[in-house]
């Protein structure tokens, strides 16, 4: 499941052209440490939700990795 | 002088016998035999008989005012001896029938529209410039486009190809077998006939209509069909067909032009060019199209077609036109076709995404599109998810079905 989010992150980062990052930690900030604007976080939700049939934005605002991967336990 | 379909032919002298001294018919037919439909369609309409037409896969559950049992239920009528087809062709022009037909339902509920003979057949030309013509028939025989293309074929008694539905060789092999000299189809059915391989020199006239069509596929058209000129028509199930294309621009004909009104950009039609239904909403008589334009030139009726009004989708406060980001999409090379919408999303409202379906051997990648785009759109209008398809979902007319 993680690899797969940061598979996700990548691809949103390469079409961006900013380059991949090497690992994810529970900590890391969706908008500060992966810079990831509001549509990129859309497109976040939807493929997460494409994957794992969850959406992870429903019930509120996440703001790290460590929330995303608590929405997917 | 036929028609013909699959491995069947029939001849016009097979049509005036199946019509001329019978005297009965279907009101309502539910039929995928094209012949049988047509000759039961001219008996009634040439006898002035009320005439509703329904998809040959329908069921009396999904249209309103229809009852499983008076479909394919015989009538019988006064009946009408002719001696020749023209005698037919002078019977239908004058015709007093009510013609009812139904709306595709690509968005909605099939709704029902009421016409006359000169709705219907308003742009049919004739003459001897027409006779002679060979054309692929391209659309479903129950709705508004194919029977504009119905009409101008057998009123000019030429031949008409089935070729509604299938697939890209067996429609290029009857262009070649039957000397096809006219097309008229949607776009979506010439995307289907992509990538260029080979020129069909018979074609001399194709006409797009009912959807947007774009620049690349003019290109291809141009290559497939280079002795071809290339229209657009703009037929409604509301209003038939009423205006004439210029390039990529259509017309308003002088005569009815303060029949017309852009209010907000979006054409209003007067009433007394549309047949009637309860489904219309009016306002000082007249209706809204949903079709937004622009003006090219004002003073001489001149516009262009932007986007149909609900088609536009708010991402994040950002309107988009899907036609225009599909445009862009099938102008990438490899690509045949696209289709464009939003999917609800709790953060932007809607996520704007895209289905493409690939020309056979190109190998192209979600980044690689999002890159080809990102130098042509503006950052909110480059679909966040791009989904690879084999096929496309297509309405009942042949349109690309948008959910």
């Amino acid at each position: 499941m993680e690899s797969k989010v940061l598979e996700i992150i990548n691809g949103i980062r390469s079409a961006k052209n900013l380059g991949p990052v090497a690992e994810l930690r529970p900590e890391t900030r969706l908008r500060e440490d992966l810079a990831l604007t509001s549509f990129d976080l859309a497109e976040l939700t939807v493929k997460i939700e494409d994957e794992f049939d969850i959406d992870i934005f429903e019930d509120g605002l996440v703001s790290t990795i460590g929330e995303i991967y608590a929405k997917l336990a | 002088m036929v028609f013909l379909y699959d491995n069947e032919a029939y001849s016009y002298d097979d049509l005036l016998h199946a019509i001329s001294g019978s005297g009965k018919y279907f009101p309502l037919y539910r039929t995928k035999e094209l012949f049988p439909f047509f000759a039961n369609m001219i008996k009634a309409l040439a006898a002035g008989m009320p005439l509703t037409l329904i998809d040959a896969d329908i069921n009396a559950s999904e249209i309103d005012g229809v009852e499983e049992s008076d479909i394919n239920a015989e009538q019988a009528f006064e009946p009408k001896t002719y001696q020749s087809m023209d005698e037919v062709v002078a019977a239908l022009q004058q015709s007093q029938s009510e013609i009812t037909i139904f709306t595709s339902g690509t968005t909605g509920q099939p709704k029902k529209v009421v016409h006359s003979i000169s709705t219907l057949t308003r742009n049919v030309r004739l003459g001897e410039k027409y006779t002679g013509q060979i054309w692929a028939y391209a659309y479903n025989p129950t709705h508004m486009a194919g029977l504009q293309v119905f009409f101008q074929a057998f009123e000019n008694q030429n031949t008409l190809v089935n070729v509604f539905g299938k697939q890209r060789d067996e429609v290029y092999r009857q262009i070649a077998e039957k000397q096809i000299t006219h097309i008229s189809a949607t776009p979506t059915f010439y995307r289907l006939l992509l990538p260029f391989e080979k020129s069909y020199d018979s074609v001399v006239r194709i006409t797009l209509g009912g959807e947007k069509s774009d620049q690349h596929l003019y290109d291809a058209i141009g290559q497939i069909f280079p002795k071809a000129k290339i229209n657009n028509v703009y037929a409604s199930t509301e209003a038939g067909s009423l205006f004439a294309a210029k390039g990529d621009c259509f017309q308003i004909p002088e005569d009815i032009r303060d029949k017309f009104k852009v209010v907000d950009d979006e054409l209003l039609i007067h009433k007394s060019l549309l047949g009637s239904s309860e489904s219309f909403k009016f306002m000082d008589d007249f209706y809204h199209s949903g079709d937004l334009i622009e003006w090219v030139d004002k003073e001489a009726g001149l516009f262009r077609f932007k986007s149909r009004k609900n088609e536009l989708i708010n991402v994040g406060g950002y309107k988009v036109n899907p036609g225009e980001v599909e445009n862009a999409i099938m102008a990438i090379e490899g690509v045949r076709q696209a289709l464009v919408y939003g999917k609800a999303n709790s953060i932007l409202g809607n996520v704007l995404c895209a289905d493409v379906q690939l020309e056979e051997g190109f190998v192209l990648t979600e980044l690689d599109i999002k890159k080809h785009l990102a130098s042509q759109l503006q950052d909110f209008k480059i679909p966040r998810r791009i989904k690879f398809v084999e096929e496309m979902t297509l309405t009942r007319t042949g349109k690309l079905k948008r959910s």
